[in-house]
């Protein structure tokens, strides 16, 4: 779609969006009425840029427990009317309830639906789901699409099934192989002698989703010649994929709008619009196409980086990057340090492959950096000659030599929702 | 006797069911059982009142969906509103979140790992379920909820099959005109009495305990 004409369209809904949860969302009523601006004086995309204020996760659960709203001051229609209720994964700190209304509704595009198109999926094919049911019923995109699901749980112990199921059904794709997930095909391929690229041959597109891939799951994928396509959502208000190009997430911009800000601006009178091309930027995220608990100028304390230029792919949507979450930052000895600095370095420890490991935060400024490390198949009497190697990889990578704390992986593994688990923990 | 791919009909979805010594196993499904099973999903969800106005919670893992898709259909079409949380130690979490914040109705298939998580964040049972007006649990859950003073009821996954007690306390009853249940030195087996893409013939399951009709008691778990 020619940009002038998404602009456009972004605005009417933009001005729909705005007008429907000023009306029936408390929490945006009063966020706006402290701000002295109404969905009248929304006239252009600049004007809600310059005068409409943010929300983030703190105010509507702060929203929610004050006033006793398990929408967070969020819902724009009766609750009678919902058909679902689910939640956020939680990962950092309360999960948020999510309101849903199932069904047809032709404002609401199926965002995903055009993504797995793209990668190729087609009514008639197989496709393998490897998630969990919070989100709700994943396996109903499949069938929307035509296509027969074969499920799995996301569980290492699953990766097996997987691979022999796949040459038995030959599917065309597959959501969600995370890196913990490739990382244990090899395993499974080490221990069975089953060959990943014979497993994974049929597949035309394999989302991962939910953390990032270190070096290693990235350099297995690349072995095996897995099609891998990543997924994210642009601050929870719209889905985000990678198209062919592989250069970026793409945000359908009919669903959402999408800006980039300082991060560290204190609220929106003083937040700076960053607009360099692929320059880091907080997400800040508006539901377009959500008619029943739209998030409205979603501040989402993700680190991304935007490019609003034509994709290669024929696309005029934005790609986005992810970078990392603000509130994993830590700072030690006034270096900056973020998980995704740290991954490569832990996982290229082969006891630690899975690359499973948190940062202990208990504040933002350390003088020490903390790292609780996943490792498998060590004896006890190794664990001191491991922690040393540790130590060495990571202070090679990042500078800074850390204190380590080993725990067995599946001390990690537990903690999760269970695509990802918390890569800071305060304790 | 195994399970057997039966049919080459259109099919729903590849599912699972866990088989003797907890392997797990593939289970294709057709639509056409599917839409059988929706029927007497509803007529189970009708027992306990589930109908608009109200709000039901599946804990259960994604490959459960061939067991209780027809669950969730039958909510939806009921008029009612679901809730999903996976049976896991860490959606203990979830569970406490929505029982503290939402009123339930019926919440299906409560296990010991979402007990283990709500122990390890210090939710006492009671808080967590004291509200609800049914609580299905498995074996295990069951008993553990019993002996905190709940009255829970039975809800067990035997195979493909999914039985739940109409009454706190009574066995599990499942559905007679799709399977037939047997116990054979304490080990369930099940058998598929209609035509479906996976034909279940005596096929061993997981489950330990007796059968009488169309009621199963599990073998009780000591907390």
């Amino acid at each position: 779609m020619p940009r002038a004409q998404l602009d456009e369209m972004q605005l009417e809904r933009l001005q729909t969006t705005c007008e429907l949860a000023y009306e029936h969302a408390p929490l945006i009523r009063e966020r706006w009425d402290e701000a002295k601006v109404k969905p009248s004086d929304i006239k252009t995309v600049d004007d809600f840029r310059e005068r409409v204020p943010f929300i983030d996760k703190d105010a509507i659960r702060e929203f929610r427990e004050a006033r006793g709203d398990p929408f967070g001051g969020l819902l724009c229609l009766p609750i009678a009317d919902l058909t679902g209720i689910n939640s956020t994964s939680g990962t950092t700190g309360n999960p948020t309830l999510t309101a849903e209304r199932w069904g047809e509704d032709p404002r609401r595009p199926n965002a995903m639906a055009r993504d797995l198109w793209h990668m190729g999926g087609r009514p008639g094919d197989y496709f393998s789901v490897i998630l969990f049911t919070f989100r709700g019923p994943f396996y109903t995109l499949p069938l929307t699409l035509g296509m027969t699901p074969v499920i799995y749980d996301y569980d290492v112990h699953e990766v097996e099934r997987l691979m022999r199921q796949s040459l038995r059904y030959r599917p065309t794709l597959l959501y969600n192989l995370g890196g913990v997930l490739i990382s244990t095909v090899a395993d499974v391929a080490a221990r069975t002698g089953l060959d990943p690229k014979d497993c994974f041959a049929s597949y035309r597109g394999i989302v991962w989703a939910g953390e990032p891939l270190g070096t290693r799951a990235r350099t297995l994928a690349e072995l095996w010649g897995l099609p891998l396509y990543q997924h994210s959502t642009a601050g929870d208000a719209s889905p985000c994929f990678e198209c062919s190009e592989r250069d970026g997430m793409h945000v359908w911009e009919d669903t959402a709008l999408v800006e980039g800000i300082d991060p560290h601006a204190y609220d929106h009178r003083d937040a700076t619009p960053v607009t360099a091309r692929r320059e880091r930027c907080e997400l800040v995220a508006t539901a377009l196409s959500d008619f029943v608990a739209p998030l409205v100028r979603y501040r989402s304390d993700d680190l991304v980086q935007l490019d609003r230029e034509p994709c290669p792919c024929g696309r005029t949507h934005v790609r986005l990057w992810t970078v990392g979450r603000k509130g994993d930052e830590v700072v030690v000895d006034g270096q900056s340090v973020m998980p995704i600095d740290v991954w490569s370095a832990v996982e290229e420890v082969e006891p630690c492959r899975l690359g499973l490991f948190q940062i202990v935060r208990p504040r933002r400024e350390l003088d020490v950096l903390r790292l609780r490390v996943g490792y498998d198949d060590v004896g006890d009497d190794r664990l001191g000659a491991l922690a040393d190697e540790i130590r060495a990889v990571v202070s090679a990578a990042v500078g800074i030599e850390p204190e380590v704390e080993l725990v067995r992986n599946e001390v990690l593994l537990r903690q999760g929702p269970p695509h990802k688990i918390p890569r800071v923990t305060k304790t | 006797m195994t399970a057997a791919t039966a049919s080459t009909e259109a099919l729903w979805g590849v599912g699972t069911f866990v088989g003797p010594d907890a392997k797990v196993q593939p289970w294709e499904i057709s639509n056409a059982e599917i839409g059988r099973d929706m029927g007497a999903a509803t007529r189970v969800l009708e027992h306990f009142g589930v109908g608009p106005g109200n709000r039901v919670m599946l804990c259960s893992m994604l490959t459960e969906a061939g067991q209780f898709w027809p669950f969730v259909v039958g909510v939806l079409m009921s008029g009612a509103q679901i809730s999903f949380t996976d049976a896991t130690e860490s959606d203990g979490a979830r569970v406490a979140l929505f029982t503290r914040l939402l009123d339930y109705r019926l919440v299906l298939g409560v296990n010991d790992a979402i007990l283990d998580g709500l122990d390890e964040r210090g939710v006492a049972y009671d808080v967590a379920f004291g509200r609800i007006g049914v609580v299905a649990a498995r074996p295990g859950a069951y008993e553990r909820l019993e002996a905190a003073g709940l009255a829970p009821y039975r809800l067990v996954v035997c195979g493909p099959v999914v039985a739940i007690g109409r009454g706190a306390g009574e066995p599990a009853t499942y559905d007679a005109s799709e399977w037939e249940l047997t116990a054979r030195n304490g080990q369930v087996h099940v058998t598929s009495k209609q035509p479906r893409a996976t034909e279940f013939r005596d096929t061993p399951t997981v489950i330990r305990g007796t059968v009488d009709g169309d009621r199963i008691l599990p073998e009780a778990v000591k907390p």
